[in-house]
């Protein structure tokens, strides 16, 4: 919202804009990290929790005042940020519980311990990549910081990442840094956490788990690398939480360790693998970043006919996504991410192509209109209108049929929209669903660019899995 | 005693340069206020008392309600805060922007 502020006021034209008092902390340094000292009104609390009468009278006697006061009144306060090292300076010397110790008082660590980010090791990262240090990627919000080859780095080395996973951690910030994928979003109140998805056969060489327990924190390729993700976040975007304030999840939730496809099982059932379903060749490494804001239960179903495993899916998948379609409706994007164990896959694998599965799915998990419309009056919308999103060409015409708010619509918008990859314990018949924050984190995926003397840097580090 | 490391500074440089505010309008009579709308958090409600508040201290004031600009957050935004906009607060001949609602 500030951003469109800061956007009115290049152009010469006074703003005053509209938080309630929760988002201030945030909005003050998201104008620190556009460099314009925006003036604000402020509502007390919570707008979507107050009757009639108090929204009134905190309109009358505190919200419009100040905004009234913001549009007639110069302001005398200043963005201007504190003086800060350069780029690859040496900040502090001390043991390791020292600077332990210095970057917690600093908010530079996640609560963890990290790993010292020396030059050192920081060059050991930096020796896997042929990209120059000081190149720039692009500023980054909410604190507008530029994103540089060294800085991914020196999170990588914290994260307690190895040297050689640094193409892939290159690749996963290009990847968040398209502005597709709404970096600037990642701060919001739902609290969502981006998913690291790794193709190719990189994922086999750094050892990453795909089997049993793929998404639990252990194997060093998947962990340090969703670890990074949370540092590189709130380092270089500035998303803290308390006692920072870049971060506005309401609860939110922890890193998601790296996820990995055991591509070699996917390939023997005739599926194209999740990279290839990206777009990318047999054989080609890519990274794949998605927003995860919720995640289904442990699903698991039976028998050895495919539909069965379908129909359960749409039962319990649906019911984990339902309230959530209408941010999809929104703004007419929002992705599923189906993670099926082997066992599973095999079966509905051998009768039906992926594109069945999605259209299966987007024809079977239906919302009623009145379902949707109640989901968003109570989160934040309460002129939600389907007839509205169709009339402004985000949702397709079958989406306001009829005025019958008992009439059914899909909370798929389109069988694209469904992502399938196989993961997991090829012993047990389990699958999960990742449900992504609509247009804030959709699907986005770069090429991993490994170095010119890759392996013969590989056998150097004697990379194996630990 | 304890080995002893130097570590580097973990943040990256600020690229934004301080700019100032647009001049403020000290008395909103003859003047046309806009409203962009992120069409969340009660700004049907919220939107026509702040008007009715301004107007009662500036009688001459205009505005040109959030209905005219769209979405600005959202599947439209590019379309409604892109290089469209400045153009529409042209044409709408406003002179102040109110923008809202969250952070």
């Amino acid at each position: 919202m500030l951003r469109a502020a800061a956007l009115v006021e290049s152009h010469g034209i006074p703003t005053a804009s509209i938080v309630a008092s929760g988002f201030a902390q945030q909005a003050n340094v998201l104008k620190k990290g556009l460099g314009v000292p925006l003036q604000l009104g402020v509502y007390p609390g919570a707008p979507m929790v107050d009757s009639e009468e108090v929204l009134r009278k905190k309109v009358e006697e505190e919200l419009a005042p100040a905004l009234t006061s913001a549009l007639t009144h110069p302001s005398e306060e200043g963005v201007a940020a504190e003086e800060e090292p350069a780029p690859g300076t040496i900040v502090f010397t001390g043991t390791f519980d020292e600077i332990q110790e210095h970057f917690l008082a600093k908010q530079w660590s996640d609560g963890l311990p990290i790993v010292p980010p020396t030059r050192e090791r920081t060059d050991r990262f930096l020796a896997f990549t042929d990209r120059d240090p000081d190149e720039v990627l692009r500023a980054v919000p909410p604190e507008g910081r530029e994103v540089s080859i060294l800085c991914i780095a020196i999170a990588g080395v914290m994260a307690g990442c190895r040297p050689e996973y640094m193409p892939v951690l290159v690749a996963a910030v290009e990847a968040m840094c398209d502005p597709r994928f709404r970096i600037e979003d990642a701060g919001s109140t739902p609290g969502w956490e981006p998913l690291v998805i790794v193709s190719g056969p990189i994922a086999e060489t750094l050892g990453f788990n795909s089997g049993q327990s793929a998404m639990r924190v252990g194997r060093q390729a998947n962990t340090s690398i969703g670890r990074f993700i949370r540092l590189f976040l709130r380092n270089i975007c500035g998303y803290r939480i308390p006692p920072g304030a870049g971060d506005k999840g309401g609860i939110a939730m922890t890193f998601n360790v790296a996820l990995a496809e055991n591509e070699t099982f996917t390939r023997s059932l005739g599926w194209s693998t999740y990279g290839e379903d990206r777009g990318f060749k047999t054989g080609e490494n890519a990274v794949t970043m998605m927003s995860v804001v919720a995640i289904s239960p442990p699903t698991y179903s039976a028998g050895d006919r495919a539909e069965t495993h379908l129909a359960h899916w749409a039962d319990v998948f649906g019911a984990t996504c339902r309230y959530w379609c209408h941010t999809g409706f929104k703004r007419g994007v929002w992705h599923l991410l189906i993670v099926a164990s082997p066992s599973i896959a095999q079966v509905i694998a051998a009768e039906w192509p992926k594109d069945e599965v999605r259209r299966y799915l987007h024809q079977h998990m239906p919302v009623t209109v009145e379902r949707a419309t109640h989901y968003a009056q109570m989160t934040s919308t309460p002129t939600f209108d389907l007839s509205r999103l169709v009339h402004e060409g985000i949702l397709p015409a079958h989406y306001a049929a009829s005025d019958d708010p008992q009439r059914s619509v899909p909370m798929i918008i389109d069988p694209a929209m469904v992502d399938l990859l196989v993961a997991g314990d090829p012993g047990r018949n389990q699958s999960r669903a990742y449900m992504n924050n609509h247009m804030q984190g959709p699907p986005v995926s770069r090429r991993v660019t490994l170095p010119g003397r890759w392996k013969e840097m590989l056998d150097a580090a004697g990379n194996s899995v630990t | 005693m304890k080995a002893t490391e130097s570590v580097l500074w973990p943040l990256a440089r600020r690229a934004a340069r301080t700019r100032a505010l647009a001049a403020r309008l000290p008395d909103l009579n003859g003047k046309t206020i806009a409203e962009l709308w992120d069409v969340i958090f009660r700004g049907e409600t919220i939107y026509p008392l702040v008007r009715e508040h301004i107007r009662k201290r500036f009688p001459g004031v205009k505005f040109v309600d959030y209905t005219h600009f769209g979405n600005f957050y959202g599947a439209r935004e590019e379309a409604n805060i892109g290089e469209r906009l400045p153009d529409q607060l042209r044409e709408h001949g406003a002179d102040a922007v109110i923008v809202g609602i969250g952070a």
